[in-house]
């Protein structure tokens, strides 16, 4: 059987069972779609992922864009694909039937879109940056740009990126340099910019970049950062010109491989245009605006790329016979296949743990997001301060602890996982990324602590303790075992008890002392946030169970995995309270001559 | 140019099929459908064709409820419109019968091209292309790996072995398509949201006319008194090759006494 990239029925169990698609679907926004439609939907994308996109993942990543004559050239099979996967309409899905969009749930479109990222993960963000610049357009254009660039790029004819990043400007947006100068309708744009994801290609004859730039005179800092459409050709009396923007060279990365990343050059020849989107220096504003989702996105790779790793450590686990159980000395007995060893099903079982409470995680956002953009009444403002407060964690969790998956994957394949025969490296190469862009792991840890849980005085973590309670309820419903719901419930009160001594001692020696363990407090939360997706996951499944649903072993597994997770992870969850609560300074107090 | 294309909702190719308790069906708890791989390319190329020639395409399936998901598939995919001709607490319905049922459902519907796939990947039986032509007096050309369309007619490249035929067939006729004529396309998101909009026409067998207790059952041409597993493939089996002229001796005995292949 070939890589299933993302297990069906747990996928199925996770959006019925765990988060209840049915919801959602009864708000006015998803009125024209069923349950059918959104099966036949994820059925559709899985299908091609697996078909068409898994095959190339390989060749894709053993040969990646070349640069010829200032243009990036991707692969020739790429170059086959891509009008298939441009079809399959995942740009547009969940973007307004006004529009031509499909108005999708993102719970659905995320769904569909971890088996493209699980498949080939660098293909993805063709289609993703794409719906970014679109829906800022969407959001902020001025009608003129909204006709001239919604329609090409909501079809695919045209691809969109986000130009943000600048040599000396990647976590610190504040020290962006590119400039913009008034010049008539437009601006005139100059400036580098780096890393950017899909900035030269020929896949499309044009390129839409969103860049953030400075309006000549404007303030220092965040507050003086505008929005910029950037297109590679501008439209120009009925044809394409060339706009100016060069490509100084490709980065030579380690993993996404498929996808090119450009260093570009904007006005080298001072006659690059620009047009203003939404308001002058509110371009870091409109374009966080559109983060959540891309952070959510960036999370789904996470899960996507550990997913579609455990699932080949799995098949491979079972069928490589190596050694004899413990008990038996009969050297002329045959060996057993290595699930049979109690350390490779540790290996399996933390794996599976990790994807599917990130699945479970990842999905539960989504949902949020939904309701906060189309629910209604209190339900919507709640949503929106519980996904402000899980995101960073969703965007964060998969990436990191995707990537012990990752390791753990290979580690099962042993030597041959070693081995660029076998694809578990490439997978570890991609994961990396995903701790990286988007705002790296350390960013995602101070917005978690430094704003998320202290907004309106913890008014987001109270909320997400009122769901933890509520799945603490079904889970005693359902029958879990006491002793797992205690655990659940009584880290809660901790790390609400050591957000409080937090907030204090911000208040009192500032935000550094604070802030000194950020990385800790995050990896904390966000283990208890996914054993809380495991408890309601084991709710699930013993009430799956009691109504006799089959198979038994599918549900068994959900069980063992949450035992997994809350028996393991929150004993080492007090530990880190500890060291969050006593303030340990090592890293602060050692003098640089000291590393 | 009109199209009708017949296809079968059928267990995915990955499926692994367990035997049923009556030991002479498949255990269906398990598995997962989809429309005969074969049954793909057929409905590629009328879709194809009707899109370079204009004209309609419809789909017929002859199956239980559940196959309106793999309907709605191909609607979701190009097709116009839909038929199943319901199968829902029907006792076991041979090829014979199927042939019966799809030519009484197909013969009030004006078409040029009437498409199948070369086989189903459900019984493998292959015997439905030639019987429903029969049934429908059309000219039938199967194993098509390629087509070139003229005023009223078609001809068609067919697989035979180690070569290509290639033969002139007017139409109307029946063409069943073989792996390799064409790369079927995914349902895209609009697809399928324009697909839900469109309704299935349901026939029984008795709104076709056909006595289906004749064709089914205990009354079928072909019954089904067994279904068996293929045997579990067994363990390798290693000879130590310390010493080559034993290891040599040893392998001989082996497919001497127990592969008894010498
Ligand atoms: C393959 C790839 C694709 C990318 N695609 C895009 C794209 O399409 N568009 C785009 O705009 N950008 C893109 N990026 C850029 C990416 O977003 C940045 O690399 C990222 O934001 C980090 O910036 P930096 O590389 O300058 O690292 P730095 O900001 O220099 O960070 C270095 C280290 O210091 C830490 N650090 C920095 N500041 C702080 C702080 N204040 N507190 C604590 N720790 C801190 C970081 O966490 C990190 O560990 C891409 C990057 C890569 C590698």
């Amino acid at each position: 059987m070939p890589n299933p990239l993302i297990d069906d029925r747990t996928l199925d169990f996770v959006l019925h069972d765990v988060v209840g698609l049915d919801s959602l679907l009864a708000l006015p926004r998803f009125a024209e779609h069923d349950r059918a439609v959104c099966d036949a939907t994820i059925d559709s994308v899985r299908r091609y992922s697996r078909e068409v996109l898994f095959p190339a993942y390989r060749l894709l990543d053993a040969e990646p864009p070349v640069l010829r004559e200032g243009r990036a050239l991707v692969h020739p099979r790429l170059q086959e694909i891509w009008p298939g996967l441009r079809d399959l309409g995942l740009i547009s899905a969940g973007r307004s039937t006004e529009i031509g969009g499909q108005q999708l749930p993102f719970l659905v479109t995320l769904a569909a879109i971890l088996h493209v990222q699980a498949a080939n993960c660098p293909l993805y963000s063709f289609l993703g940056l794409t719906t970014g610049a679109a829906h800022l357009i969407e959001a902020f254009g001025s009608p003129a740009l909204k006709e001239r660039y919604l329609a090409p790029l909501l079809e695919g004819t045209w691809t969109g990126t986000m130009a943000l990043t600048e040599p000396q400007a990647g976590s610190s947006l504040a020290d962006i340099e590119t400039r913009a100068t008034p010049s008539g309708d437009h601006y005139l744009v100059s400036g580098s910019k780096i890393f950017i994801s899909g900035g030269d290609h020929d896949l499309t004859e044009n390129i839409v970049h969103m860049v953030l730039a400075r309006i000549e005179g404007a303030p220092a800092g965040v507050k003086g950062i505008s929005l910029f459409l950037v297109p590679k050709m501008r439209p120009d009396g009925g044809r394409l010109a060339p706009n100016d923007v060069k490509v100084a060279g490709l980065i030579h990365k380690i993993g996404w491989r498929g996808l090119p990343a450009a260093a570009l050059n904007f006005g080298e020849e001072g006659d690059c245009h620009g047009w203003l989107v939404g308001e002058p220096h509110r371009g870091l504003a409109a374009m966080f605006q559109m983060m959540n989702e891309a952070r959510l996105v960036i999370g789904g790779s996470g899960v996507a790329t550990a997913s579609v790793a455990y699932q080949e450590s799995l098949a491979y686990a079972r069928s490589r016979p190596q050694g004899r159980p413990l008990a038996n000395r009969d050297a002329s007995s045959p060996q057993v296949p290595i699930t049979e060893h109690a350390d490779v099903r540790r290996m399996l079982l933390r794996q599976k743990a990790i994807v599917e409470g990130g699945l479970a995680l990842l999905l539960q956002c989504a949902r949020l997001s939904d309701l906060a953009g189309h629910g209604e009444g209190e339900a919507k403002a709640r949503s929106q301060l519980l996904l402000d407060l899980l995101t960073p964690v969703a965007k964060s969790f998969p990436a990191e602890k995707g990537f012990e998956a990752n390791v753990l994957a290979m580690q099962v394949h042993g030597g041959y996982g070693y081995s660029s025969e076998h694809l578990p490296e490439a997978w570890l190469r991609d994961q990396k990324l995903n701790s990286i862009h988007e705002g790296t792991t350390g960013i995602q840890g101070l917005d978690l602590l430094g704003r998320k849980v202290m907004v309106e005085k913890g008014a987001a973590l109270r909320i997400l303790g009122e769901e933890v309670a509520a799945t603490c309820a079904r889970a005693a419903k359902a029958g879990v075992d006491p002793a797992w719901i205690a655990a659940v419930g009584e880290t809660g009160k901790k790390v609400g008890a050591l957000t409080g001594e937090l907030a204090r001692r911000g208040q009192e020696r500032g935000g550094e002392a604070m802030l000194l363990h950020s990385a800790d407090y995050l990896d904390l939360f966000s283990s208890w946030v996914v054993a809380w997706q495991w408890l309601e996951m084991a709710a699930a499944a013993r009430e799956a169970l009691a109504d006799g649903r089959t198979p038994g072993a599918f549900y068994e597994g959900k069980l063992a995995a949450a035992q997994h997770w809350i028996r393991t992870e929150m004993p080492k969850v007090d530990a880190l309270i500890t060291v969050c609560h006593e303030g340990e300074e090592s890293y602060r107090t050692v003098p640089d001559e000291g590393f | 140019m009109n199209h009708i294309v017949c296809l079968a909702y059928v267990p995915d190719t990955e499926t692994k099929i367990k035997i049923g308790a009556d030991g002479k069906s498949i255990d269906e708890s398990d598995v997962k459908w989809i429309v005969s791989p074969y049954d793909e390319y057929a409905l590629e190329e009328a879709i194809k064709t009707k899109e370079t020639k204009g004209g309609t395409v419809t789909v017929v399936t002859f199956g239980p409820a559940k196959a309106d998901v793999g309907l709605r598939e191909c609607l979701a995919r190009g097709a116009n419109e839909a038929v199943r001709i319901a199968a829902d607490g029907l006792a076991q319905v041979d090829s014979l019968g199927v042939a019966k049922l799809l030519a009484a459902a197909i013969k009030p519907m004006p078409f040029d091209v009437l498409w199948l796939g070369n086989k189903g990947v459900g019984t493998d039986a292959q015997t439905l292309v030639p019987m429903l032509a029969e049934f429908l007096d059309l000219p039938h050309v199967n194993l098509v790996t390629k087509l070139e369309w003229k005023d009223g007619a078609v001809t068609c490249w067919r697989e035979i072995e180690g070569a290509k035929e290639v033969v002139e067939t007017p139409l109307p006729a029946l063409i069943a398509a073989q792996k390799g004529l064409n790369e079927p396309r995914y349902a895209s998101l609009k697809g399928i949201m324009a697909a839900k909009k469109k309704t299935i026409a349901v026939k029984t067998p008795a709104d076709l006319g056909v006595d289906v207790a004749a064709v089914s059952g205990d009354k079928a041409a072909v019954r089904w008194t067994k279904l068996e597993l293929p045997p579990a493939r067994q363990a390798v089996k290693l000879i130590p090759a310390d010493d080559p002229a034993k290891a040599a001796e040893e392998l001989l005995r082996l497919l001497r006494d127990e592969a008894k292949v010498l």
